[in-house]
């Protein structure tokens, strides 16, 4: 199934670069949600995340000449991704958090405990990922959300594998390092 | 416990390890509980992380309709580009083809003139050659001073005439190479920014 996926991946790609614009419609038809989740996840907002994605497929066919069937389509979309949003965020000027200390914990009524106990979990750990630096987030999203491995990483970002393994590593313990004493402060307030 | 392998660990994790590195981790891990609560603490990270739920997508026809309108109309390049992309390839290539032929030819020269002051070559052929143009200089007030004798002094003239055509070749070489890297340089810099945009920084 994956080679009859990739065979028709690639004639369409072939298609695409000699200008065939129903055959990149396709092509956008089966990445659109992977290349949307890559940029939401980047700047954690859906309206700029749709607009990054959409940037995504303008420059791909803009410069799909220069594509090389040796990478997967998915990985060069998704490199093309990460720059489009943190272009995007910087257009639309949004600063994103440096600490997840200002997010207030009281905010709303709680009517439903764990609900809004699962609520104020989510918006932690998503400010968590974003006051990631830029480089280590996309590492995280990369493996995190999009399961790729190592290796898959290393040739979407453009950086060596051992590169890959340190910003990984830094990610994940600057999030355990941010988000264990919040945690432990939501569960405490609803206990 | 010494020797933790917790640098390893993510990569355990992320079943990227293989073969002896692999083997030492778990065999590790099965004798350490500071490191099997180090990947606990990972496993749980990882479940918080998939608590985060991705916003609905719209669907992706209307997302591909929708881009459709956005596209460029033209993305094929006009034969104008077409051009410049042909002669920012051909005219350096053209140019290099050029000096090559010279350097090769003027090469060519030296050595046969070096030839043919050793008498290897014959007088009609070495008639065809022009002789060095360079003046020997050094070799000939060595030779004055008597520092120099008979076959010696030869082949030393000699070996000067040929150095001194050879070096400003080689110099000239190697600006042109110079050049022709720059040139390249240039070209691929350009090329990756269309492409991609720069890289995320770190």
């Amino acid at each position: 199934m994956a080679v009859v996926l990739e065979v028709s991946e690639t004639a369409l790609v072939r298609s695409a670069q000699h200008g065939d614009r129903n055959a990149f419609s396709e092509l956008v038809h089966i990445h659109a949600r992977g290349v949307f989740n890559v940029a939401y996840r980047m700047c954690g907002d859906e309206l700029i995340a749709e607009d990054a994605a959409q940037e995504t497929f303008i420059r791909a066919w803009q410069n799909l000449s220069s594509y090389r069937p040796q990478t997967p389509l998915r990985n060069w979309l998704y490199r093309i991704a990460f720059n489009a949003g943190m272009d995007m965020l910087r257009k639309e000027k949004r600063i994103l958090p440096n600490d997840i200390e200002d997010l207030n914990l009281n905010d709303g009524q709680p009517s439903l405990e764990s609900q809004v106990s699962q609520q104020e979990r989510t918006q932690l750990v998503q400010k968590a990922i974003l006051s990631l630096p830029d480089a280590s987030r996309a590492v995280l999203i990369l493996r995190e959300y999009e399961e790729l491995s190592y290796q898959d990483i290393s040739a979407t970002l453009d950086i060596p594998i051992g590169t890959v393994m340190s910003r990984l590593n830094y990610a994940r313990k600057l999030l355990k390092d941010k988000l264990e004493p919040k945690l432990l402060q939501v569960e405490a307030e609803y206990v | 416990m010494s020797n933790h392998v917790t640098e390893w660990l993510n990569a355990y994790y992320d079943g990227e390890l293989k073969g002896k590195r692999l083997q030492q981790v778990e065999e590790h891990l099965a004798a350490c509980e500071a490191c099997q609560a180090e990947l606990e603490s990972l496993q749980g990270l990882s479940a918080l992380l998939q608590e985060v739920p991705a916003p609905e997508f719209p669907s992706p026809e209307r997302f591909a309709t929708q881009v459709n309108l956005f596209l460029p109309q033209k993305r094929t390049t006009t034969p104008g580009t077409q051009l410049f992309e042909v002669g920012w390839w051909m005219i350096p290539v053209g140019l290099l083809a050029v000096w090559v032929f010279i350097s090769t030819a003027a090469l060519l020269g030296d050595a046969m003139s070096a030839a043919k002051n050793f008498g290897i070559l014959d007088s009609t052929t070495a008639s065809f050659i022009s002789a060095p143009s360079e003046t020997v200089e050094v070799t000939s007030t060595l030779g004055q001073f008597g520092m120099l004798h008979g076959n010696s002094l030869q082949w030393a003239e000699t070996t000067e005439s040929f150095t001194r055509g050879l070096f400003p070749q080689i110099i000239l070489q190697v600006a042109v190479a110079l050049l022709y890297v720059t040139w390249f340089a240039v070209w691929w810099a350009r090329h990756t920014r269309q492409m991609n945009g720069p890289l995320l920084e770190s």
